[in-house]
């Protein structure tokens, strides 16, 4: 007996064609729905994301095909990966029965699924079939057993889940039919199909009754099959599609790079507005979104209990792109009269309760982005409507006559520095580093001491630096991020203009907000520099033996990531490095930490507005902290150590933590 | 063009602003280099009582504009009052207070008027050719701007509250006109049909001489009492502040945060009673004129701003201050 099986088999080999012709149909359904789609994502500006092809593969295969963000999460992670093998292979072993079939068979009348090929290949479909059904099955317990919070159900996760097991189960029914009345030995390598066939076994029912039922499910099979591929294009389903693309189309910008908007001051209108003014990246985001709600998971805005969750943001964008797109083509008219979509399509509240902290993107396993949304649709509200609190009004205000985000004359910018003997750029410039203040270290009395404590330790290691003393402004970073771009751009331009002037190459900062913004965006305005966060720069002297620290500080240590240093410039380690350098130092972990580490609330301009709904995110973040048995949290930013310790003042914990910045930490124990 | 001086005398509720005997006093001041005299402009509903309190600060003349539609301050019946009147007599200078209505009121009166207008001014003078000279802070308070209107007349100005102190009463009366409004109740394109106020006789913080402020050390919401009890001690004019952790922490209402997210005060007095002074704070306060701090920590940065600190426990020293200022007070 040949080891293979007939294709068509008890179906009659007639049904081929209308097998074809209907497959034809619900392909072109596919397609008609598909390009719908493309066509709706056309509508936004042009956007390059087709550089550096290698790398895109690259990032298709690792984080498509091995789900390596996916995975982050074990239980919907393995299951979602044993759905996807079982689907993918399930695919492959239909084509290549297609090739069979349709070429190598009927034009040269060669069979290459027999032997030991078919039975590997048997044994392969098995598997992977059955990973399917175990991967289906367990997603739709936790679906709707489990239900975690950040699912919400729509009757098209339902459809989707059913058709996709019906289409299974019917397979494996119908192989096991096929057994039952064939009988051959060999196909005890279909697995399944094999202890299906035992349930038909028996001897009282005949070949003729099987054979219709065969037939009957072999049928529904095929119709489920089709019913699923054509409901791909216009169901959830459709991220088979989007999602792969939206991980091909990955931005290989740092998370920390908000895009400027070019040639400023010509344009007419700022931000987003409209649909139209999103690019096509932006818009396919909308659409690749699974709703898988990791990201709101991780949101602090959303954990706080502020109306802000970056999955709603997106599928609120996603529902109002797929209604307004039965509005094109209508002319501009139509497009005129749409209402702007910060405040209408996204809240103001949701748009101002974002931290800009980067967690949602780092937990979307499809790299949808969320900050450039933000951003740009605050863009509008700020430049186009002066739509923000009276204490960002002021905060405007103090930017643009004082540089700095206080009512304080930018002319006593320096005046920590009087006492010290400092290189003021402009009196001597031939130096090799410029350390960048920042407004916190020069004008907040708490941080003037972090700057203390770091000069003191560049010095004793021989740093050849200088300050630009009342020159220096803002590196207009926070402005940036509330959306009021054209200040932020007059801010740093004139920042650029006297880096030049001195010559500057390379830049020291210990707040991670100008660290990100000279690193990640002045190059944007051809300012390119060295930059260096004082942890790195710290740890690479220590590296270096040029410091020593001779008492060490006895303390039990909790490190707080900035999400400007952590994820959006991965330094997890300098920091955690240098601490643990210091004798007598024991290095413990709050459960947030690193890449998932919690907001302490103020990034994204939330320092400067007041935090009026929910709950305080740096009181959830004290809490993280004192629940690890440490008595004092470091920080590297100013930000930072200003949330988290009025937090501790706020929440009347000072006896149990203190709040350091390293470089203090590093100058007592020296 | 008569070389006279006009102020308006800005009532609320039929009580007289304190910036109003200010006016009275600079005006007096610039009246007698001018060479020309002085009249006070009074507006609103049932204010003959008022010209007396205006009496004997050199005003030769009072306008009294009483109308039911004047009743509460508008934008609109407030101008066309003051535009005919000045239309009709022409003075040179015509000032007023840089308070919340004056900032509202002046630029309107002054843009019917087609003349100029140095609004939030700290100082007023004339030049030897007689013109106005208006000293105004830029850049919050970094320069100082001296401002003149050469043509256009009136020269106008608003004087910046609490800058300048009201003068010595002397025994002079002035002459009262009453003026007929042509106001119609449908001139005004908005009305006032509620004055909602929060609770008690409360002063605006930024209108405020002397601001009694507590932290987060004050400890409860009851404590704040203590400084009420101070603030009452100064009289008129004082009015208790905090900061936003005593606010967060429901020890005082929002609409008293002084801060960068709450009220930026300028008082001549702010006494700062357990705040550490973050510079959010700061930012709010550190105008003032006299800072004094109380706080048990010597390292709180409030003392760096601090014209006088003490480093004690707040609740034995606010209730001494508190004898100490109404001793000095009752021998006024």
């Amino acid at each position: 007996m040949e080891i293979t099986r007939e294709i068509f088999w008890n179906v009659g080999h007639w049904v081929r064609w209308p097998v074809y012709g209907f497959g034809l149909i619900v392909i072109i359904i596919f397609i008609f729905g598909l390009v719908k789609r493309i066509r709706l994502w056309r509508i936004g500006k042009p956007e390059n994301r087709l550089d550096n092809i290698p790398r895109r593969i690259g990032a298709l295969l690792s984080f498509g095909l091995f789900h390596r963000r996916i995975l982050k999460e074990p239980y919907p992670g393995i299951t979602h990966l044993c759905l996807f093998w079982g689907f993918l292979i399930l695919l492959l072993g239909t084509i290549l029965i297609f090739i069979q079939e349709d070429l190598t068979k009927l034009i040269f009348g060669k069979v290459f699924i027999q032997g030991n090929f078919y039975l590997f290949f048997s044994l392969v479909l098995d598997l992977f079939g059955l990973l399917a059904i175990i991967g289906v099955i367990l997603l739709a317990f936790r679906r709707y057993v489990l239900k975690p919070d950040r699912l919400d159900n729509k009757p098209e996760d339902l459809i989707g889940l059913i058709l996709i097991f019906l289409v299974l189960l019917t397979g494996f029914f119908n192989e096991g039919l096929r057994i039952a009345i064939t009988r051959p030995d060999f196909e005890k390598y279909s697995f399944v199909g094999w202890e299906i066939s035992k349930l038909f076994a028996s001897p009282e029912r005949s070949m003729a009754s099987l054979g219709g039922l065969h037939a009957t499910f072999w049928w529904i099979h095929l119709l489920l099959a089709f019913g699923f591929i054509g409901y791909v294009a216009y169901s959830r389903l459709l991220h088979l599609i989007t999602s792969p693309l939206n991980q091909f189309f990955i931005s290989f910008a740092p998370s920390g790079e908000v895009k400027p908007i070019p040639d400023i001051e010509n344009q007419e209108t700022f931000g987003v507005s409209k649909l139209q003014d999103f690019t096509w990246k932006q818009l396919l985001d909308a659409d690749a979104c699974t709703r898988c709600g990791r990201c709101q998971d991780n949101c602090p805005a959303h954990l706080s209990e502020k109306p802000l969750s970056p999955k709603k943001v997106i599928q609120d964008l996603k529902n109002y792109l797929t209604s307004q797109g039965k509005n094109l083509g209508k002319g501009e008219d139509a497009e005129e009269q749409t209402p702007p979509i910060s405040g209408n399509v996204i809240s103001e509240d949701e748009l101002w309760a974002c931290t800009t902290c980067g967690a949602c993107q780092q937990a979307c396993p499809v790299f949808v982005e969320v900050i450039d949304k933000v951003v740009d649709l605050r863009r509008y509200l700020v430049l186009m409507e002066s739509k923000f609190s009276p204490e960002v009004k002021l905060f405007f205000k103090n930017m643009e006559t004082n540089y700095n985000p206080w009512t304080i004359g930018f002319a006593t910018r320096a005046d920590w520095a009087k006492d010290l003997d400092l290189n003021i750029l402009s009196e001597k410039s031939d130096v090799d580093y410029l350390l960048f203040v920042g407004c916190a270290g020069s004008f907040d009395e708490r941080n003037k001491k972090v700057t203390r404590s770091l000069v003191g330790l560049l010095q004793k290691a021989g740093v050849s630096f200088g300050i630009l003393g009342a020159e220096e402004m803002c590196c207009g970073e926070t402005v940036r991020r509330i959306g009021n771009e054209y200040l932020a751009q007059i801010l740093m331009q004139q920042n650029i203009e006297l880096f030049t002037k001195y010559g500057i190459k390379k830049i020291i900062t210990f707040c991670p907000h100008c660290f990100n913004t000279f690193k990640n965006e002045y190059h944007q305005f051809d300012g390119n520099y060295q930059v260096f966060h004082h942890t790195e720069f710290l740890w690479n002297l220590f590296k270096e033996g040029k410091l020593r620290w001779k008492t060490g500080v006895e303390m039990t240590a909790v490190y707080h990531d900035s999400c400007y240093l952590g994820r959006h410039n991965n330094i997890y380690d300098a920091p955690r490095r240098l601490l643990a350098s210091i004798q007598n130092t024991r290095l413990v972990e709050m459960e947030q930490t690193r890449e998932k580490s919690f907001c302490c609330g103020a990034g994204g301009g939330r320092m400067w507005m007041e935090e009026t709904l929910g709950t305080r995110i740096n009181h959830m973040r004290i809490d993280q902290a004192a629940s690890c048995d440490a008595s004092v949290v470091a920080t590297a930013c100013p930000y930072c150590l200003t949330m988290l310790e009025d937090g501790i003042k706020e929440k009347e914990m000072e006896n149990l933590l203190t709040v350091f910045d390293l470089a203090e930490l590093l100058e007592k124990a020296s | 063009m008569s070389n006279n001086v006009w102020i308006i005398a800005e009532q609320k509720e039929g009580k007289l602003k304190k910036v109003s005997f200010e006016l009275l006093g600079i005006g007096k001041k610039l009246a007698e280099k001018t060479g020309g005299s002085l009249s006070a402009l009074l507006l609103g509903q049932q204010i003959d009582k008022l010209t007396e309190k205006l009496d004997g600060y050199g005003a030769s003349k009072i306008f009294v504009c009483d109308s039911e539609i004047l009743a509460n301050y508008s934008n609109e019946g407030y101008t066309k009052a003051i535009v005919d009147l000045v239309k009709a007599h022409n003075p040179a200078i015509l000032l007023g207070g840089a308070t919340a209505s004056g900032r509202d009121l002046f630029p309107r009166v002054a843009a019917r008027l087609e003349t100029g207008l140095a609004s939030d001014c700290v100082g007023l003078e004339i030049n030897n050719e007689g013109l106005l000279v208006a000293e105004r802070p830029l850049f919050a308070g970094k320069v100082l701007v001296d401002t003149l209107i050469p043509e256009a007349r009136p020269q106008m100005a608003c004087l910046r509250p609490n800058v300048l102190p009201v003068p010595e009463r002397g025994s002079e009366k002035a002459e009262i006109e009453k003026v007929a409004v042509e106001l119609q109740p449908q001139d005004l394109k908005a009305t006032i049909k509620e004055m909602v106020k929060t609770a008690g006789e409360k002063i605006d913080l930024t209108e405020a001489s002397v601001i009694v402020s507590g932290g987060r050390g004050m400890a409860s919401k009851e404590n704040f009492k203590i400084l009420e009890e101070l603030a009452a001690a100064f009289g008129e004019g004082a009015a208790v502040g905090a900061s936003r952790s005593a606010v967060d922490s429901d020890f005082a209402p929002h609409d008293t945060q002084v801060g960068q997210t709450g009220k930026v005060v300028n008082p001549n007095l702010y006494i700062a009673c357990g705040i550490s002074g973050s510079i959010q704070h700061l930012a709010g306060m550190r105008t003032s004129k006299y800072i004094v701090a109380i706080n048990k920590d010597p390292e709180a940065p409030i003392f760096q701003v601090a014209d006088y600190g003490i480093v004690d426990d707040l609740f034995k020293i606010v209730p001494l201050f508190t004898e100490e200022v109404k001793k000095l007070k009752a021998q006024d």
